[in-house]
């Protein structure tokens, strides 16, 4: 028997504390079990090589398209909504702020969300139970979908040009620095917490329903919500209610505004107000309530066959 | 002190009874009926260290689900169950990292890609240092003789390179407790036989625990001393495999090899007769009368060989297993 081995009993003191250093040294690396994953992602997409050329191409036109759509539309208006300060260039920069966002989710979470559908409705999901490790983390990560990734680089892209126009533009006060960066990618992470924690809840209730194959139906539904500046709802009633849900029931909005706000300033608006504490708070608070729901539900998993 | 010991296990699933057509469906959609499975029943059993012990018992008969809750994967309605000290269902990682559970129906390694993949993904999982996994990964190849077979993709694998590969990603880490739950299904003759080998070498070497849910007899002869059959999800008998045939069959097969002198045709009334093949034959005797009828036959005949054995183990289960479910009824 090798030495490594841990010793099959807790009996004596000098047993259990021998386990307990092996244990330290036997924990898993989460960074190593999450470069794997890429890694094998990796080498799995390239094996299937027009697939995922082909995949490139189908979000890439996309967002061409999505792009091509607000060109229109800026042919019509000056900006959306009166008085909001969401001119052209501010807006693309809310544009590129979603494409960034959106693409963390669709390379990293997407394809694992419907996987653990799938894992629930198959009883598979019994090998990621049995693992010594956090089994949330587990299915939230195995599949990374590079070629979704693209994306998220059109949206820099798309922003630093916009942001480019603005500072060129003397009609216009933006006040932009470099350290700028940070704000923005600390924003945009508590999007990507906040859009994850949904859809892990979504794709949670898999395990009550016995089959959800409506992830990317309710995904559409929801992103339709939070892909705009929320100045557009804050008009009426109506607008005012949706406001109020996509920020305080399912906290998306504020997450996907303020690090657009970070950046396109508009009206020469700070994004240093409530709603930048809300949404930090927001995003712990989103995982927090998945990770609940994530545990609630596997405690009524049934494992399906044998 | 035991290393599992399961008290009173209970686990009864809600299963919806869909009626037949469309009316019924449509009707399902408002108001369902549901029917309780009761797929464990009150389940006690304790196993020490170092055994390795077969579940025996026909489809439906609550082993897999047994399996399921000593590994943590579903929650028990009732009951305790200790494994090295733990309770399996809290899922706590010191658990999970010392024991496994290989299952022939479901697979675990990445489809796609090289099994050598996989088996890396569990290094980091299980955190097992780069010279263990190493070492353990090429003793376990060698064993099983599927090393030129490692950088293949997993779905080019046949059925039982892909069972190896399987046993291997689950021993890794060297578990102290090993959950099989039919490892050989839909293997060869020859495959099987190999799983079996290796397993029977690899428990002795590594002295681990197994447990083992298999349909086929042959598994359990090679590798199992104790048996426990469990029918309608309740224990119906724990013990070894002879006390079975005992329990379960009153009869032996008796083979006679008759000198050419001795004429057939006065056997040819003989009850219990299974087979007639010149100069042979063969025939069933209730154990405790093997003897007298033996004496009566080679008073009267010439023959120049005997062979008494238990009849087929396949044939003694199978009497256990409708003796089970007789019992499970009446009761």
């Amino acid at each position: 028997m090798s030495a490594t081995h841990p010793p099959r009993r807790e009996d004596s003191a000098s047993e259990s504390s021998t386990l307990e250093s092996l244990q330290a040294r036997l924990s898993p690396s989460y960074l190593h079990v999450f470069l794997t994953f890429a890694r094998n992602s990796l080498v799995r997409d390239m094996s299937f090589r027009m697939n995922f050329i082909l995949q490139c191409c189908a979000t890439m036109s996309w967002a061409a398209m999505n792009f091509g759509l607000f060109k229109i539309i800026y042919r019509h208006t000056e900006s959306i909504g009166r008085g909001t300060g969401w001119f052209e260039d501010e807006f693309f920069i809310f544009l590129g702020t979603i494409w960034i966002i959106n693409s963390f989710i669709q390379t990293f979470f997407m394809a694992n969300a419907e996987e653990f559908s799938e894992l629930i409705r198959t009883g598979n999901l019994d090998f990621a139970l049995l693992k010594p490790i956090d089994t949330q983390f587990l299915i939230s990560f195995p599949r990374v979908n590079w070629a979704q990734l693209p994306n998220g680089v059109l949206g820099a892209i798309l922003i630093l040009v916009s942001l480019n126009n603005l500072a060129a533009d003397p009609d216009r006060t933006i006040y932009i620095s470099i350290w700028n960066i940070f704000p923005f990618m600390f924003y945009v992470m508590c999007g990507v917490l906040v859009m994850y924690s949904v859809m892990i809840v979504l794709a949670s209730t898999s395990i009550w329903l016995g089959r959800n194959q409506n992830l990317y139906t309710f995904w559409f539904y929801v992103t339709n919500f939070y892909r705009y500046p929320m100045e557009i709802y804050q008009r009426n009633g109506i607008g005012m209610a949706l406001w109020a849900t996509f920020t305080f029931v399912v906290p998306i909005l504020v997450v996907s505004n303020v690090p657009a706000r970070v950046l396109a300033q508009p009206m020469g608006r700070s994004w240093m107000n409530w709603e930048a504490g809300y949404a930090v708070l927001a995003a712990v608070g989103s995982l927090v309530a998945s990770r609940y729901v994530f545990n609630l539900a596997l405690k009524s998993y049934r494992s399906a066959s044998s | 002190m035991p290393i599992i010991e399961i008290k009173n296990l209970t686990k009864s699933y809600r299963v919806y009874q869909k009626q037949e057509g469309l009316m019924a469906s449509v009707k399902g959609l408002f108001k369902r009926e549901y029917k309780a499975v009761h797929a464990v029943k009150d389940i006690s059993l304790e196993v020490e260290e170092g055994e390795f012990v077969a579940f025996l018992g026909p489809n439906g008969a609550g082993k897999t689900t047994t399996l399921k809750l000593l590994s943590g994967v579903i929650n028990p309605d009732k009951g305790t169950c200790s494994v090295m000290g733990y309770t399996p269902w809290e899922r706590k990682n010191q658990y999970r990292r010392r024991f496994s559970l290989v299952m022939g129906q479901k697979n675990q390694l990445w489809w796609d890609l090289p099994a050598l993949e996989s088996f890396r993904l569990n290094q980091h999982i299980y955190g097992v240092p780069k010279a263990d996994f190493d070492a353990t990964r090429d003793q376990l190849c060698d064993m099983l003789d599927v090393t030129r077979l490692l950088n293949q993709p997993v779905r080019e694998l046949s059925l039982g390179e892909r069972m190896k590969m399987e046993l291997i990603a689950a021993l890794l880490h060297k578990p102290d407790v090993l959950f099989l739950d039919e490892p050989t299904i839909g293997l060869d003759v020859i495959a099987q036989h190999k799983i079996q080998e290796f397993l029977k070498a690899y428990q002795q070497e590594q002295n681990n625990t197994v447990l083992l849910t298999s349909h086929y007899m042959k598994d359990i002869e090679a590798l199992c001393k104790r048996v426990v059959i469990i029918a309608n999800g309740e224990i119906y008998h724990d013990g070894s495999l002879t006390q079975i045939v005992d329990k379960f069959s009153g009869d032996k097969v008796v083979t006679l090899h008759l000198a050419d002198s001795v004429d057939r045709d006065a056997f040819k009334d003989l009850p219990n007769l299974i087979d007639v093949t010149p100069p042979k034959i063969k025939f069933r005797v209730q154990r405790e009368k093997v003897g007298a009828v033996l004496s009566g036959i080679l008073n009267s005949y010439a023959v120049d060989d005997i062979v008494v054995e238990d009849p087929p183990l396949e044939e003694v289960i199978s009497n256990a297993f409708s003796a089970a479910e007789a019992a499970g009824k009446v009761g």
